[in-house]
């Protein structure tokens, strides 16, 4: 599960089943698998001549329901064709936490509570690879740019590195003293960044698995979420203490903070959005999901779509790899993942 | 990019072995990215591994004797390989299928000691047959065809009419392409003109004896020589003016600047490769006992740097990678050996906000520094004061622009930055029907079966 408090833990129905694939054709708005098409071409994007500052106007596109828990992951496929999301409620007893889509679009990797992580293809379904060595819920996952090795976080501390291809693991880095929330290959494949509750960011060297850096900032910015900029130069990183920092780990310096946004209790993902206008992306506590200008860190847009009996934390967030679009997943009773369309700036 | 959190005291060469791969094959070659080894076998297959796993992912079977040589294409999607069955078989690594599909099958008259590709263009193949041939091989449409690299007779030189031509041992492009370097069996090196096939300059090499072997410098105006004397010579190259019709072929000794032997057991030398900066080279020993490798400095007046010892099985080959401090050799037990600067684990990384240091920094505190202020009302004003400056300066630091989207380059090519004013044509010609190998392919994913181990 996501949350930081074990209490939230929360039972399911009892047979085992794989992932919804398996199910019987599911009504067009049901999300992965099979994974939804994304929708048509959104409004073309601004011109070039637009002014650099010009806002976002995300709009509410989709609601896809489907799910019957709490949803932990949305990720757009590398290819931008599909979005694939995963929740709680999937296999009995089987939660999964996190979801990455292969470089080339046509896997799916799954990292679950059952301690395992599989790889799915997702054109059929079926389980291609199970990779088990993890001694605990496995929480986070990822692919290199290559698409041959995955990074996985343990919730004992341990991320673990896979051979992708054969399904085992090449090496194990005690990393953590606590729950690893994060982990994310850099983008030639020589660094790993992985973030902790123990509150600390770490920055490790590949192929030898040493610890190169790491990256503390204050007693409350417990961090839940890391992962590097498109560039690989710095380190975008959310923390408990609603702020959501942006590093240069070379230096160790903080380059930007972003806030406004509430983030105390949940593990919630910021990403980059530079498809458009360049803005950090991020789900909050208050239902809502937050841009921020990248460089100026104003708060740019606040999208309010997630309603429900309970307050719905938007946990998941995601921009698309090609166009002006954001999916975002939530824990609230209305279950949906919604996908946001920017109708283009004037 | 993490090599200035790592490598702070800069030694370029590699210093130890970091992983040994069972392969069974003859010689190891990286391709330009440094990511895979393409390594050929004296059963005719040849491996491409890939050193991020560790792990054989293609197999290249076709020959059916051994293989004699590897190239790949610049951007690594098409390799090369020749052998003693006549062959030479140009592969295709985007092949959709697995095991990648032969491109290109190309048949000579005699076994094929060597292969290569133009740097520029794939499609044009360099070879030399163990008969003491070279030919240009062109694919492309337009130019098809094969031409044999001879010497121009002197008619001159009443000598060479007489006694039979020397045949041709090394056979070489230089990194921008331009040129085509032969050795002879006679201690020459021939430069030809690789548009026109016509010989431009001849360089008599005294006391070579037969050439070996030749590697070029990244730059291509240094290369080195290995011959039957024992000897690596080291060369500045001279500029070759454009081929002219009735120019006549230069002729030049080239004396060379530096010379590296062993000088204790006189050891012959299986290969040499220069370091990507040109400032190191390594020579691999043809030493019957050990596995060891010679690292000279070049910059430092070509001194022997260090001896590199590989272990008990003899060494093959040896190639440096295309941009690190590492190099692959191979054994005749059929190992790879991947060597690499090792680094010490820095246990100071573990805790943030501390720096190693190398020896004990005398501190020298401040009066007041270490002082229990108490919190009167003026002191609290000040203190709050003091925050809220601090995060004005946050604040305005926190102004500057970061870019998050423009990243390494990959590495240029160095050769397009070598053209030599007034001669386009040659690159013209090369560049003409481009090969497909484009920067940016994707090796495809294969999934491995379980029950293969």
């Amino acid at each position: 599960m996501n949350s930081a408090d074990d209490a939230a833990s929360q039972t399911t129905e009892d047979d085992p089943q794989i992932p919804e694939s398996h199910h019987a054709p599911p009504p067009p708005s049901q999300p992965h698998p099979p994974p939804v098409v994304a929708p048509p071409a959104p409004p073309p994007n601004p011109p070039a001549s637009a002014h650099a500052r010009a806002r976002p106007r995300y709009e509410l596109k989709h609601s896809l329901s489907g799910h019957t828990m709490s949803i932990s992951s949305v990720k757009f496929s590398p290819d931008g064709t599909l979005l694939a999301s995963c929740a709680a409620d999937n296999v009995a007893k089987l939660w999964l936490s996190d979801i990455a889509w292969s470089p080339n679009s046509v896997y799916l990797a799954t990292a679950s509570d059952d301690h395992t992580i599989r790889i799915w293809d997702v054109d059929s379904g079926l389980t291609s690879k199970v990779l088990k060595g993890h001694t605990s819920y496995v929480f986070c996952i990822n692919y290199n740019t290559e698409g041959t090795q995955l990074v996985s976080g343990g919730c004992d501390g341990d991320v673990k590195i896979w051979n992708a291809t054969k399904g085992r693991c090449t090496k194990t880095l005690n990393a953590h003293l606590d729950y690893v929330t994060a982990v994310h290959f850099n983008r030639d494949g020589s660094l790993i960044v992985s973030c902790s509750l123990d509150g600390l960011i770490r920055i490790w060297s590949l192929p030898s698995g040493q610890c190169l850096k790491t990256l503390a900032e204050g007693h409350d910015a417990i961090c839940q979420h890391v992962q590097f900029s498109p560039n690989s130069k710095y380190i975008l990183s959310t923390a408990h203490d609603s702020a959501i920092r942006l590093w240069d780990f070379q230096t160790s310096r903080c380059l930007k903070t972003y806030v406004g946004h509430q983030n105390a209790k949940y593990c919630i993902a910021a990403c980059f959005s530079v498809t458009g206008g360049k803005w950090i992306v991020s789900g909050s506590e208050d239902t809502k999901i937050y841009l921020w200008d990248l460089q100026s860190r104003e708060v740019m847009q606040v999208l309010d779509g997630h309603h429900g009996e309970f307050p719905g934390f938007v946990i998941s967030s995601q921009t698309h790899p090609q166009q002006n679009m954001i999916a975002s997943g939530s824990i609230d009773s209305d279950l949906t993942v919604k996908v946001w369309v920017d109708r283009g700036s004037t | 990019m993490n090599t200035s959190l790592l490598n702070p005291f800069n030694i370029t060469y590699p210093t130890a072995v970091q992983a040994s791969l069972p392969s069974q094959c003859t010689l190891a070659r990286f391709d330009r990215s440094g990511r895979f080894v393409a390594a050929g076998r004296s059963d005719g297959s040849a491996a491409i591994w890939d050193l991020e796993t560790r792990a054989a992912v293609r197999w290249l079977e076709g020959h059916v004797k051994g293989i004699t040589s590897v190239d790949w294409s610049r951007n690594s999607r098409f390799v090369l390989t020749s052998s003693k069955d006549w062959n030479a078989i140009v592969w295709d690594l985007a092949s959709d299928i697995d095991p990648p599909q032969r491109r290109t099958t190309i048949r000579f008259d005699a076994p094929v000691s060597s292969a290569s590709f133009h740097p520029r263009n794939s499609q044009i193949i360099l070879a030399l047959l163990q008969s003491g041939d070279a030919y240009l091989v062109d694919l492309r449409k337009k130019h098809r065809g094969r031409v044999e690299l001879e010497e121009a007779h002197d008619d001159s030189d009443e000598e060479s009419s007489t006694s039979p031509r020397s045949a041709m041992t090394v056979a070489h492009f230089d990194p921008t392409g331009r040129h085509i370097f032969v050795g002879t069996s006679t201690g020459s090196i021939l430069v030809f003109n690789t548009r026109t096939k016509t010989i431009v300059a001849r360089h008599k090499i005294p006391g070579a004896g037969v050439m070996k072997g030749f590697d070029f410098a990244k730059s291509g105006r240094r290369l080195v020589t290995n011959s039957s004397d024992r000897t690596l010579r080291q060369f500045t190259l001279p500029i070759y003016p454009p081929p002219i019709a009735d120019r006549e072929c230069t002729e030049q000794e080239l004396e060379p600047t530096h010379r590296f032997s062993d000088p204790i057991n006189r050891t012959a030398w299986h290969a040499m490769s220069f370091s990507p900066d040109g400032e190191w080279l390594a020579g691999g020993a043809a030493d019957p006992a050990s596995h060891k490798i010679y690292i000279w400095d070049i910059a430092n007046d070509g001194q022997l740097a260090s001896t590199l010892d590989g272990g008990r099985e003899p060494l093959i080959y040896v190639h440096w990678h295309p941009s690190k401090p590492s190099i692959v050799s191979t054994t005749n037990h059929g190992n790879i050996l991947i060597w690499h600067c090792p680094s010490p684990e820095r246990w100071g990384a573990f805790a943030g906000g501390f720096e190693e240091v190398d020896e004990n920094v005398e501190y020298e505190e401040r009066e007041d520094e270490f002082d229990i202020v108490n919190l009167s009302l003026i002191q609290s004003y000040l203190f709050e004061e003091d925050e809220s400056v601090l995060a004005k300066r946050k604040m305005r630091q926190e102004e500057e622009e970061v870019d998050i989207l423009t990243g390494k380059d990959a590495e240029e090519d160095i050769v397009d930055h070598l053209r030599f004013n007034g001669d386009e044509d040659d690159f013209f010609w090369a560049d003409d029907e481009p090969d497909e190998d484009e920067r940016g392919w994707r090796m495809k994913i294969v999934m491995e079966d379980d029950d293969m181990i």
